[in-house]
């Protein structure tokens, strides 16, 4: 029997997941949309995950959560780590890549920069106010092209003469965009010229002022991307690697996470319970959120509880104790 | 040649018309507004002061309310959103988040029964905001009267004098009114003084709460004095408070500086409570920028010969200590620097640069926050966790 590790990223457009062993190697994978049901994409992610390892003498004894739902999603498996996505993405990328210089990152709603001293992060920024270039607009845009965004990379590839497409704001590159198909540009030219244009707008807005050393990692949803991978390569002047499991880093990061603070020992509910996960019990309840208008003061704080079946498991939201809500499991 | 009884009458005449012109009949209606007028200023003066909500500053604006200009002192309760959406609304979308915030705070000053409204002004836009929450507050339909030290500024403490006997209390015991405002210049000493330590400490105590309730009871203590004395007093046995509490704390511990605008990196409501955010992960938090740093000891040209390498002109009301701060920090070995400010403030916008210099010569990461009238506090609680991940992971590995 061996004891192995889960890690899962509920990100605004995809579910990832993974189990490690005690090696620290990855035994089990999936990757899913979110399609903005966070409970029931992890529990599908679960699932193929619980059939990958299926056979195999292998016991979960932790599990982390990381991403935009990682509070719920966390509550929901009992998790022992709930980390956030930049310092999971650089924990994960560090173990892989131990002399990684840097790392970008593009996901479906965020991106990030990560620069890495002697396997350790030492600075990163985050896009702030705005989304522009990042994987929702790639692909909203191949869908206003017809295409596939999966395709993307490789029509991007094909192009000789790249469109020049304004990098600066979501709307003003949609607009152009719009006037190069209606001149009549070559499709394979608009799309390379979309995929120039998200990497201009990643160095200059997350990576401005940041010293972007090789080696560099590139990862998140949009590494897939060989167009936009290309195009770093060239705006950068050096070589840019993508890891094949670059899309599941975040829920590699957090798994290593739960493995170093090791095995959960006491649990009162929830699937560790009997001190290994129990994939029925995750997948048999049924996990939902409402939000409560707190009237303890004039703030009226938005409570958010999270219910497994009849219980609430946990709460969040509240500015004050006088807010705060018992959990009845 | 007339008749002398013509002449006669037509001098008495025209003494008669002369009369007149002099004492105009007064109508029995203005003889009825003039005395609701001095009925109004006997019974219904303009006593009751009030300030916007900022930071920790309510003992010190009460006090010269009280003290200085002789009035009342509405104090505020704590901020709600429902206020906050008011100032939102009847703001420009592209004003800096603090306008919306005040203007949200003198309209819930207005409803709980304000009728001095009092702006200082600032070194920045903030100093014709003034004029501008007054017309949009009249627009509104309040009436009320504003006292506005964005006004007589030219003449320093002359013209605030004159903008006080003439807008509000015409009656106010200037020499009174002058030890008392030295009062007050002790009182914020006194208050940064104490937030310093609490910010320093506050997140190594040993049981949690502690140094919330020694706070309260000192902002508490401050809101009672009513002279210099008593302030003295109340700073002494605040910090006396404070010291006693017993904590544990490394003696290497991750110590952020917050750097960046005037209003978004010290009040708490402007930021979403990053103080509380980082004191709860077990931070040392300095911040250079307050009241005593930028106005009662404030020498921009000195502060920047510190700072010479990164700056050679002033380039905005905080921008020098903005940088002045971060490159003491970094000098100082702190593990890394939170720079805060509103969407849209130009002054810090072009700090930006220079403390990415900084950031590179001492490698010393910069966490750069822009915040604008967001309730939302997710993103943020996502990037601080990741920074203050980061200078752990750091500096354990240094170790």
């Amino acid at each position: 029997m061996t004891k192995a590790y889960l890690g899962i990223d509920i990100g605004s457009i995809s579910t990832k997941g993974v189990i490690i062993d005690e090696d620290r190697n990855i035994i089990a994978r999936s990757y899913l949309w979110t399609e903005g049901n966070p409970t029931e994409a992890s529990k599908n992610v679960v699932r193929e995950l619980e059939s990958q390892v299926e056979g195999q003498d292998v016991q979960i004894v932790g599990a982390g959560t990381t991403g935009s739902a990682r509070r719920l999603v966390g509550a929901m498996l009992g998790a022992s780590v709930i980390k956030n996505e930049i310092t999971a993405h650089a924990v994960g990328t560090t173990h892989l890549h131990p002399d990684v210089r840097t790392i970008l990152e593009i996901g479906g709603q965020d991106s990030k920069i990560i620069c890495v001293s002697d396997g350790i992060a030492v600075d990163y920024a985050m896009n702030t106010l705005c989304a522009a270039g990042t994987g929702s607009f790639l692909s909203s845009q191949a869908h206003r092209l017809g295409v596939e965004v999966e395709e993307f990379g490789d029509i991007a590839l094909t192009s000789k003469k790249p469109a020049n497409i304004a990098a600066r704001c979501t709307v003003f590159a949609e607009s152009d965009l719009v006037h190069k198909i209606q001149v009549g540009y070559a499709r394979e030219d608009i799309i390379a010229g979309l995929c120039n244009a998200v990497a201009s707008n990643y160095l200059n807005n997350v990576g401005k002022g940041k010293k972007i050393a090789a080696p560099v990692v590139f990862q998140g949803g949009v590494s897939k991307n060989a167009g936009v991978v290309h195009a770093f390569e060239e705006q950068l002047g050096m070589d840019v690697a993508v890891d094949p499991d670059g899309h599941l880093m975040g829920a590699y990061g957090v798994a290593l996470l739960a493995a170093d603070a090791g095995p959960i020992a006491q649990a009162e509910s929830g699937p560790f319970v009997s001190g290994t996960f129990d994939f029925e019990a995750m997948l048999d309840f049924d996990f939902k959120t409402r939000e409560i208008e707190c009237q303890k003061c004039a703030n009226h704080c938005e409570v958010i509880c999270v219910y497994r079946d009849t219980d609430i498991i946990d709460s969040w939201g509240n500015r004050c104790d006088r807010g705060a809500v018992k959990t009845t499991a | 040649m007339a008749k002398p009884q013509a002449l006669i009458e037509q001098v008495r005449s025209s003494v008669a018309v002369e009369f007149e012109r002099r004492h105009a009949p007064t109508l029995i209606a203005d003889r009825k507004a003039a005395k609701a007028a001095r009925h109004k200023a006997k019974h219904h003066k303009y006593t009751k002061a009030a300030f916007f909500r900022y930071c920790y500053y309510d003992p010190a604006f009460k006090f010269f309310c009280e003290q200085v200009l002789d009035v009342d002192y509405l104090p505020l309760p704590e901020a709600t959103r429902a206020y906050g959406e008011v100032g939102v609304q009847n703001s420009s979308d592209y004003v800096c988040t603090p306008f919306k915030h005040i203007l949200g705070d003198f309209a819930e000053a207005l409803d709980l029964g304000a009728d001095i409204l009092v702006q200082f002004g600032g070194p920045c836009r903030l100093g014709y905001y003034g004029e501008l929450q007054e017309s949009i507050l009249r627009d509104m339909g309040y009436d009320f009267i504003m006292l506005n030290f964005a006004h007589g500024i030219q003449l320093g403490y002359l013209g605030w004098a004159k903008e006080v006997l003439k807008t509000v209390n015409p009656n106010v015991d200037v020499p009174h009114g002058v030890v008392k405002l030295k009062a007050v210049a002790k009182m914020i000493e006194h208050l940064d003084t104490l937030r310093d330590y609490y910010l320093a400490n506050a997140g190594f105590e040993v049981e949690r709460g502690v140094f919330d309730a020694a706070w309260v009871s000192a902002m508490d203590a401050m809101r009672t004095c009513l002279d210099e004395r008593d302030i003295n007093q109340a700073y002494r046995e605040a910090m006396a408070a404070f010291r006693a509490i017993p904590l544990h704390k490394p003696a290497d511990p991750i110590r952020i500086g917050v750097v960046g605008e005037m209003f978004t990196a010290i009040d708490g409501r402007s930021n979403l409570d990053l103080d509380q955010k980082l004191i709860r992960m077990g931070v040392e938090v300095h911040r250079m920028l307050n009241f005593t740093n930028r106005y009662l000891r404030y020498n921009e040209p000195n502060l920047r010969v510190g700072a010479k390498d990164y700056l050679t002109y002033d380039m905005g009301p905080t921008s020098t200590l903005t940088v002045a701060a971060a490159r003491k920090y970094a000098a100082e070995g702190f593990d890394g620097v939170i720079h805060a400010k509103s969407a849209g403030c130009t002054p810090e916008i072009d700090c930006i640069p220079v403390l990415q210099k900084v950031s590179e010569d001492y490698h010393m990461p910069i966490l750069y926050l822009t915040y604008d009238s967001q309730t939302s506090d997710t993103g943020l609680d996502t990037r601080l966790e990741a920074f203050y991940d980061m200078l752990a992971m750091k500096k354990e590995k240094n170790k």
